[in-house]
């Protein structure tokens, strides 16, 4: 079956159960215990689905664009005539759609204007502020002894994670990985850092801080972690789009694999490698930041201290630090990476 | 008893995996010191047999046997690494594009011809011998170009980086040099100046030279033999100066001009 086919089944499928379960929530109201039973629900959601890509097959054939016809079908099957967007199925089909799911999200988030303005909670939020915006510099030296903690283990995170993206950039770039097994080794790289990346810095925080005890150790693990995956994923980018010139010039005289790579790629990837290396470590800081509100240390650690005793203008202090650091390695990455251009 | 063709091909053909047909078998021999020059349209598979002869493209089938005097190998069927690196050790090439390592200086894209003789990890680290050194020395000389040796070699002018290209293909100490359009993307001043460095290696070093070309009259004027192809197929095959104008339009097709370049 056409690729386009299956992701217009699915996407239509989906949005026809997603209005179907909604509105049988709406009418039937389940208790509890009916909404916890997941076997049947899930067969339920399963049945809508099914229907709804068999109503999306339907209406195809009636000529009636669907929305997943609307937004995968191929280009040369779009038709040219122009229609008032009004009179579309599909426009329909899409505004149905984002109204439920704006619907749900409110019922689902507890959306109220009611808490947004109510006077105590919004006095309690003044205080916060009046709190923040005096800040207690008598912390001072203590904030600053934390922020080059955090720093530096985000320098040690990023500097740890460039030997393994470095060499691992090269088995997951496709220009490189050629050959049946070739393409396996880099589909499964590729796979292994999307799995690596979609795994958050935090998540990696809370597992490093079980295994080597709460502290800049366990965060700056979790920020190498996330960092290999990130910069392996974009070097190999990088090195998938180097020009084929000096490579075919460098094979042409008996040069190896690993020679070629060396003396034809690495030098026209280096420069983008620092680039990106750069701001990384930027990135880093400021991950290290949040990694230490789950005790990754740092300044994060200190911070979240002092916001549980609540005491505001200490964590005034702390704000003030962390935006002033940030906005200047911000500042010089930029500056760095617009000179390495 | 007559001297063996240093390179004899028969029947070469070469299919992408596109379905292309670009070279519909192919036979010709090229003599041991001759300047042989190969004509033909954009497309008629000049680049695709010059690429399968140093294995930068991959042969479908066919033959061609290498032969020096001491060694005797079919090239086709080279498949080990080692094998493929004694054929690049023998054949060197250039191309239209340079193909040089822009970052790099004008002396480190010469000893990149010593890479096949070097071990890895000492090439990983740059370490050169100084012979080695001083062989890339001498080929930058011989194309005039030594005074520019510690420049980077994305600063030099197109026929400066060609000349670096052919130093760098003859620090391989190849017997063949294979010549993929040197000259097309130059302008014809620096054209005939690069001409005149493969004929001098080609009389001088005695390296046999196969090489590409667009415009006929430098091939009257450099080439001491021609072979011309057509579709994928050899159409000519001969002495530079009897292609009149009937074998121009068999090579050309018809209604075409020729241009002078002088």
């Amino acid at each position: 079956m056409k690729s386009y086919v299956v992701r217009r089944s699915i996407l239509d499928g989906f949005t026809f159960a997603f209005l179907i379960a909604s509105l049988a929530v709406w009418i039937i109201n389940p208790t509890d215990e009916q909404a916890l039973n997941m076997k049947l629900n899930v067969a339920l959601f399963f049945a809508a689905f099914i229907v709804g890509t068999f109503v999306s097959h339907v209406l195809t054939k009636m000529k009636v664009t669907t929305l997943g016809e609307a937004l995968f079908q191929p280009p040369y099957k779009k038709s040219v005539v122009s229609v008032s967007w009004y009179k579309t199925f599909s426009a329909w089909h899409l505004i149905v759609l984002l109204v439920g799911l704006i619907i749900v999200s409110i019922i689902k988030t507890k959306f109220s204007i009611y808490e947004l303005l109510n006077e105590d909670g919004f006095n309690g939020a003044m205080r916060l502020f009046k709190g923040i915006f005096s800040p207690n510099f008598a912390i001072l030296p203590k904030a600053i002894l934390n922020i080059i903690e955090t720093i530096f283990m985000a320098f040690l995170a990023t500097a740890l994670a460039i030997p393994f993206a470095f060499v691992l950039s090269f088995v997951s770039a496709k220009n490189i990985m050629t050959g049946t097994t070739g393409f396996w080794i880099y589909l499964a790289m590729r796979t292994l850092f999307n799995v690596m990346r979609s795994i958050e810095a935090l998540v990696w925080a809370i597992i490093f801080s079980v295994w080597v005890g709460i502290g800049p150790f366990a965060g700056m693990l979790a920020l190498m972690i996330h960092s290999i995956a990130s910069l392996a994923k974009q070097y190999s980018e990088m090195v998938e789009t180097v020009s084929e010139g000096p490579i075919e010039g460098v094979q042409s005289c008996g040069a190896n694999k690993l020679q070629t790579i060396w003396y034809a790629i690495v030098p026209q990837v280096v420069l983008p490698y620092v680039s990106f290396t750069v701001y990384r470590w930027d990135i880093n800081v400021r991950m290290a930041t949040i990694i230490g509100l789950v005790g990754g240390g740092g300044i994060g650690t200190l911070l979240v201290q002092y916001q549980g005793q609540a005491m505001w203008p200490e964590v005034g202090t702390i704000i003030v630090v962390i935006a002033i650091v940030v906005w200047a390695m911000d500042q010089a990455s930029a500056y760095i990476r617009e000179a390495l251009k | 008893m007559s001297v063996k063709p240093i390179l004899s091909i028969k029947n070469l053909q070469k299919t992408y995996p596109n379905g292309v047909q670009a070279l519909k078998g192919v036979s010709f021999d090229v003599k041991k010191g001759e300047f042989l020059v190969v004509i033909g349209l954009s497309g008629s598979g000049k680049s695709t047999m010059l690429r399968c002869i140093n294995r930068l493209n991959e042969p479908t089938a066919g033959e061609m046997v290498f032969n020096d005097g001491k060694v005797e190998k079919d090239l086709v069927k080279l498949e080990k690494a080692t094998d493929i690196k004694w054929l690049r050790q023998n054949v060197g090439m250039i191309f239209q594009h340079f193909n040089l390592i822009p970052r790099h200086s004008v002396l480190s894209n010469v000893l990149m011809g010593k890479l096949s003789k070097t071990s890895t990890l000492k090439s990983l680290f740059g370490i050169f011998s100084d012979e080695d050194i001083a062989e890339a020395m001498k080929y930058l000389k011989l194309v005039g170009i030594a005074e520019k040796a510690h420049i980077r070699a994305d600063q030099l002018s197109g026929g400066q980086q060609q000349r670096v290209a052919i130093a760098r293909a003859l620090t391989q100490n190849p017997q063949i040099l294979l010549a993929d359009e040197p000259v097309a993307s130059l302008d014809p001043a620096t054209c005939h100046v690069v001409m005149d460095y493969l004929r001098k290696v080609n009389q001088e070093l005695g390296i046999t030279i196969i090489c590409n070309l667009h415009f006929l009259s430098l091939v009257r004027q450099y080439a001491t033999r021609v072979v011309a192809l057509k579709g994928g197929e050899l159409v000519y095959e001969g002495d530079p100066k009897s292609i009149d104008d009937a074998w121009f339009e068999k090579i050309y097709g018809a209604g075409a001009k020729e241009v002078h370049i002088n």
